[in-house]
């Protein structure tokens, strides 16, 4: 063993390459650069060029920044955004966390909070819309508890606020699951040797989720951050089923130049639009949240 | 014991993969597209009733795709550049056929009409075969046709203006009837279709523009014109703050959340077909320059590219049949485009429907207005500069004659960079532009 580590002249020769990584990545890039590098150039391609002619054009960005729903898009999907993140990982954080403490009956719990995870987004837009309808669940409720005596109409553009209200209701409602599961296995990868060591210098609860654990899930946050957010910026299905396009956000602008002023140039101005958007704000997590090696490791 | 149990699983396995398509599946599938029948239910029903029939009768199955505008053009572009198609027939507006004619997309359907025609058992209204021809082409064989109607209920009558009849409804019957109805009950019940997939920019190109003003293009910025957005402001105020996610007006009749809804008649025929004796149907309403409606006209062509053109010939001969089309009456609502099936008295809420459309048809004030032709690979830009301009007026309030000016202006610049005419009933210019 010893000879082994001290003949470094071996060593300095070079290895064979060894294949089997990059044989291994090889499908997952094939994929990636079939489905999502490929169509990615030819849509900022298509937002870049004159469709008869193949000419370098702004004219396009031109059009879609020009248009009506344009600054209203990129408001109501920033503030979707501002509002819902934060409140499905606070709210996701507290369930991890509770699912953690492994009380009996935690699996269950887990389960159940995860259900919303299969529904797609549409599902989610139409169930809280037959909550929030006119003649739905809510005002039916409402009605026979003797609340009111007329139904109140939720969804309307007199008040666009109630409308943003309801898709961030439907936002953290389908989409808190994905971050939980995510909390879920960062807490339990952290070794309970910490928390308990914490409590024995006396940490209390609130200091120890504040320096202890909250640092530690730090990796997870930011995934779970990263996702969402991009995923907030893709929203598109729950918007257009609860305030049609009162409340236009950038993905469901990018759709409807496609389908119905048929424009696929300006469409892709969206699709570019979200892309530099996500890419962004990836980066500024990533910068933010940078877990420094010697924190981890201390 | 267990292991022939599990070779009879398999082999009945292999006997479901194996011999059951082959068994069921017809010997010729053709694939038909169209951007009509798009609700689901619509769908549903062209699927498992329309075409079922036409497999049934002569074995070649139907691979039926419907699409919105967007992807269903520009599958049919795409096909074409290609030279090498999958589609054999297409279905849709008459409005979308130029685009079609000029990228050389489709056959001249000349020799299918005469072949039809000679069968003896069906003509065509002459109007519905003069539009179909453009470009030195016969662009379509004539489907279908519709229109747009009120359907209210019953109970919603009794605070229809006193000494007005309903079937000669002007917009002003429309407004003081949505004014009365939530003076008694506090509650709006007027609807439109406004939200996403909705026709509501129909009602206001088609419908109100020409009633008001006389024009759909010509009189856009016309003092007639912001009386018309004055008087739609009032209407917004007595329809349901809901109507924005209204794709089509049938549920909320259904459900009750609306009482007086406008639409196509395709996508209130589902509440009619349910309930036939809850409601009633009147002609859309008149205005200051009369009565104006959209007529629908779809058509049926053969792309140059499709790999079966006589079975997609022999699908077309089962669509426009006489009883097929009183089939699709019955079934969605979309109404005949030959005499033989048009003498044909409908039933149940169909009856309601088709009286109504006939009522509207033979108003002494009707004034036909038809989708603009000739706007290329634009046409989809032209109704969401109506729609605009009424979310910047009615919504956010903007003032009614700078929101006209700046969408006049993209008005003239579309119909200008396309050289494209006027439509009924604006007069035949070239390039249509605003006043």
């Amino acid at each position: 063993m010893a000879v082994a580590e001290i003949a470094p002249p071996r060593a300095r020769r070079r290895a064979p390459l060894n294949w089997t990584p990059y044989l291994l990545v090889l499908p997952t890039m094939a994929y990636l650069g079939l489905f999502f590098v490929y169509p990615m150039v030819q849509a900022i391609g298509l937002s870049l060029t004159e469709p008869q002619t193949g000419t370098f054009t702004l004219s396009h960005f031109q059009r879609m920044s020009g248009d009506l729903y344009f600054r209203q898009a990129i408001r109501y999907s920033l503030l979707i955004t501002a509002l819902a993140v934060p409140l499905q990982v606070i709210l996701a954080l507290a369930i991890a966390m509770l699912v953690n403490t492994r009380f009996h009956g935690h699996s269950l719990l887990l389960y159940v909070a995860a259900i919303p995870l299969a529904i797609s987004d549409l599902a989610a837009g139409l169930i809280w819309l037959s909550i929030f309808t006119e003649r739905g669940y809510l005002n039916a409720f409402l009605g026979a508890a003797g609340l009111t005596a007329q139904p109140i109409t939720f969804l309307t553009y007199e008040h666009p606020e109630w409308l943003v209200g309801a898709i961030v209701l439907t936002e953290v409602w389908r989409a808190t699951a994905i971050v939980m599961i995510i909390l879920v296995a960062g807490l339990q990868l952290i070794p309970k040797d910490y928390v308990e060591t914490a409590q024995v210098f006396g940490a209390g609860r609130w200091q120890t989720l504040r320096h202890v654990l909250l640092p530690l899930l730090r990796p997870s946050l930011q995934t779970a951050l990263i996702i969402r957010t991009i995923l907030a910026f893709q929203l598109f299905g729950t918007v257009i089923i609860l305030a049609g396009r009162l409340v236009p956000v950038l993905a469901g602008e990018s759709y409807f130049w496609y389908t119905l002023y048929r424009s696929p140039n300006v469409a892709s101005a969206y699709a570019t639009l979200i892309l530099a958007l996500s890419a962004v704000i990836t980066w500024a997590y990533l910068r933010l949240l940078r877990v420094k090696e010697a924190e981890v490791r201390a | 014991m267990i292991r022939w149990r599990l070779v009879a699983v398999l082999l009945g396995l292999v006997l479901v993969v194996t011999v059951g398509p082959t068994q069921s599946a017809p010997a010729v599938e053709i694939t038909f597209t169209s951007n009509q029948f798009t609700p689901v239910e619509e769908a549903a029903w062209a699927r498992n009733t329309l075409l079922a029939r036409f497999t049934q009768e002569t074995g070649i199955g139907v691979r039926f795709v419907t699409e919105a505008e967007g992807p269903y053009v520009d599958r049919l572009l795409a096909e074409a550049r290609a030279g090498r198609g999958t589609i054999d027939v297409t279905g849709t507006l008459h409005g979308l056929f130029p685009e079609l004619v000029a990228q050389n997309v489709i056959r001249d359907m000349a020799s299918t009409q005469q072949q039809l025609v000679g069968r003896r058992d069906r003509t065509f209204y002459r109007d519905l075969v003069e539009v179909s021809k453009m470009g030195g082409i016969q662009a379509f064989v004539p489907w279908m046709q519709a229109t747009y109607v009120i359907v209210a209920h019953r109970q919603a009558m009794r605070y229809f203006p006193a000494g007005r009849n309903p079937n000669l409804m002007t917009y002003e019957d429309l407004l003081e009837w949505g004014e009365n109805i939530r003076q008694a009950t506090g509650q709006r019940r007027l609807g439109f279709p406004a939200g996403p997939g909705g026709l509501y920019h129909r009602f206001l190109h088609g419908f109100a523009y020409p009633s008001f003003t006389g024009s759909q293009v010509k009189g856009f910025k016309s003092p007639e014109a912001v009386e018309m957005w004055r008087y739609l402001r009032r209407l917004w105020g007595v329809s349901h703050p809901s109507s924005f996610t209204y794709q089509s007006m049938h549920e909320p009749l259904l459900l009750g959340e609306v009482w007086v809804g406008w639409d196509h008649v395709a996508r209130v025929t589902p509440a009619l077909r349910e309930r036939p004796n809850d409601f009633v149907a009147f002609p859309s309403p008149a205005g200051p320059k009369g009565r104006s409606f959209l007529v629908v006209v779809v058509g049926l062509a053969i792309p140059r590219t499709a790999p079966n053109p006589d079975a997609a010939a022999r699908l077309i001969e089962y669509l426009t049949r006489p009883a097929t089309q009183v089939l699709t009456l019955q079934g969605v609502g979309f109404f005949p485009v030959s005499p033989q099936a048009g003498n044909v008295v409908p039933t149940g809420g169909l009856r309601v429907i088709a009286d109504a459309v006939n009522a509207q048809g033979d108003a002494p004030d009707a004034r036909t207005a038809l989708l603009p032709i000739g706007l290329g690979a634009r046409t989809g830009e032209f109704a969401p500069i109506y729609s605009d301009a009424f979310r910047a007026i009615a919504i956010e309030g903007r003032r009614i004659e700078d929101v006209l000016a700046a969408q006049a202006r993209r008005l003239e610049e579309l119909f200008r960079a396309q050289n494209a005419p006027c439509a009924p009933p604006d007069p035949p210019i070239r390039p249509c532009r605003p006043d």
